[in-house]
């Protein structure tokens, strides 16, 4: 009914809410009106999957209403229009601000091949055979290395997180890390 | 009025929810402590997932103890700075969301004015008032003259006052944090028995500095037997906090001086629940025809009801702010004068 993108590497804590307000009332609906608030889940930036689920887990458990948990490579997948996946697999790659990027890769009906994992962009590049699309914020560092795949052509969208979460493709509310916090014990190298 | 409040700016998740008559309905505080010691201090990404863990199941229960619906409170209040700053959005994203789902008008708090107003909540303090801050982060005397009106009149020129408390407990070989851990091994010790020095005192102005302090007690340190005796732990402790008490005092003399219309002397902040400490400010204040307030412990160490009292405070002047508040890891509470 409505969707709202915005592209930013930092400031989600201030759009999310007036962005959340603004699909409403382009929606004409109130918080009232819905059944669930669906959120990405990760793999992806800690911080803004963080603000994502404060703000869901506020807006749910004041409206008495569900948290359905959606992954951020399962979105990205389902986001790649039909057309261009057709007949290929599709691999969605997530930035991790580190060497290894977040993969998940699924076949030509969308079925997951196996959960999101941290591997190399070389890993990446090799764990599939055939055509495959590549979708994700890392795409780039994976289509370097593999110039015969075709890079997605649709970001990530909130409205293909809330048809994932309708259609009940859902997991557990809680932010899926895929990484221990970066710290290290005092006098241990 | 009853306003809920949200505080993650820190190693503590806390909810409460407080009225304009003063009333704490209820005051839900999870601190994170056991999390952070074998590291010896606050891993900031470990505070951030930990909030988010708990910070909707403590909400509930603070809604639960206060026996209220959210379309019962008149405004939601979260601490949006300063602090760690994965931490501070996760509450204040949440806050606003909450806000936005009640239809209530949503408040941005400075942490700082939480804890620079606690006292008008515990104690009915009227204004002005003269303001020592200190805690993990801060150590700061600030003129209070009214809500959102606060002159720093001088502030630590190196480590907060906290820091030194945690610093002097890790040379010692005691636990984190260190403020509880200092006062614990002092109670048992000789305050004289090490001539620590007082950093600043004497100076014009109202300036703190813990730098030295901590470095003559590392000093110390090394001319001690290792492993450090209980007495010696206990002495150590002891002479740190007599020349941390007495470096204060003198900073706030000052700061009287420097404040005269100022009929309160209020202490607040985590390291303001120091019991040597508040004895000490006690007779400064009697000493220059000041009354004395500090809030309770539980109102000086981090916590939400000081966060929720200064959103009622707010929220009586109108003082509101919009969804799209942008958290400040650093918001300073007033300028220098």
């Amino acid at each position: 009914m409505s969707r709202r993108l915005a592209v930013m590497a930092r400031g989600q804590a201030e759009a999310v809410m007036p962005m959340v307000a603004a699909v409403l009332a382009e929606a004409g609906l109130t918080i009232g009106d819905l059944s669930a608030v669906a959120v990405t889940v990760g793999p992806g930036t800690f911080t803004g999957i963080r603000i994502g689920l404060a703000a869901a887990k506020g807006l749910a458990l004041t409206a008495g209403i569900p948290v359905l948990g959606v992954l951020t490579t399962e979105a990205l997948a389902h986001a790649v229009p039909p057309g261009q996946r057709h007949g290929c697999r599709v691999l969605a790659a997530v930035d991790s601000k580190r060497a290894e990027i977040w993969v998940q890769t699924f076949d030509s009906d969308l079925a997951p091949l196996g959960p999101p994992a941290a591997m190399t962009p070389a890993q990446a590049a090799c764990c599939l055979d055939g055509r495959v699309v590549v979708a994700g914020d890392a795409a780039a560092a994976v289509l370097a290395l593999r110039p015969d795949w075709v890079r997605a052509d649709a970001p990530l969208d909130a409205g293909v997180v809330a048809g994932l979460a309708a259609a009940g493709n859902t997991h557990p509310p809680q932010p899926l890390y895929l990484r221990d916090a970066d710290v290290t014990l005092p006098g241990v190298k | 009025m009853i306003v809920l409040g949200i505080e993650t700016s820190c190693d503590e998740t806390a909810t409460a929810i407080v009225t304009s008559d003063r009333r704490i309905l209820a005051d839900v505080i999870l601190s994170q402590t056991d999390d952070h010691r074998p590291f010896g201090g606050v891993v900031p990404e470990i505070a951030a997932r930990a909030h988010l863990q708990h910070i909707e199941r403590l909400t509930t229960q603070a809604m639960d103890e206060a026996g209220l619906r959210f379309d019962q409170l008149d405004a939601v209040a979260a601490t949006c700075g300063p602090g760690l700053i994965g931490g501070v959005m996760v509450g204040a994203t949440f806050g606003k969301a909450v806000a936005f789902a009640a239809n209530k008008p949503f408040l941005a708090i400075n942490h700082l004015e939480g804890h620079a107003l606690a006292a008008r909540l515990s104690d009915d303090v009227a204004f002005p008032y003269l303001l020592l801050l200190a805690s993990g982060g801060h150590c700061q005397l600030l003129a209070v003259e009214g809500v959102g009106h606060y002159k720093r009149l001088g502030t630590t020129i190196d480590d907060a006052a906290g820091e030194g408390f945690d610093k002097v407990a890790k040379m010692a070989g005691l636990p984190y944090p260190g403020g509880p851990a200092v006062e614990a091994a002092a109670r048992t010790g000789d305050p004289a028995r090490f001539a620590l020095p007082r950093p600043m005192k004497g100076r014009p102005d109202c300036d703190f500095s813990f730098s030295g302090l901590k470095n003559a007690v590392r000093l110390v340190v090394e001319t001690l037997p290792k492993p450090l005796s209980g007495c010696d732990v206990a002495d150590l402790c002891a002479s740190f906090q007599a020349a941390v008490a007495d470096m204060v005092a003198d900073r706030t003399k000052r700061a009287i001086r420097a404040f005269p219309a100022a009929k309160t002397l209020v202490a607040a902040g985590g390291v303001a629940a120091n019991q040597t400490l508040r004895a000490t400010l006690t007779q400064v204040a009697a000493e220059n025809g000041l009354a004395f307030a500090a809030p309770p412990g539980r109102l000086c160490t981090d916590n939400a009801a000081m966060i929720a009292w200064a959103g009622v405070e707010r929220f009586r002047l109108g003082l509101t702010d919009g969804l799209d508040f942008a958290p400040r890891p650093r918001w300073p509470l007033a300028g220098g004068n």
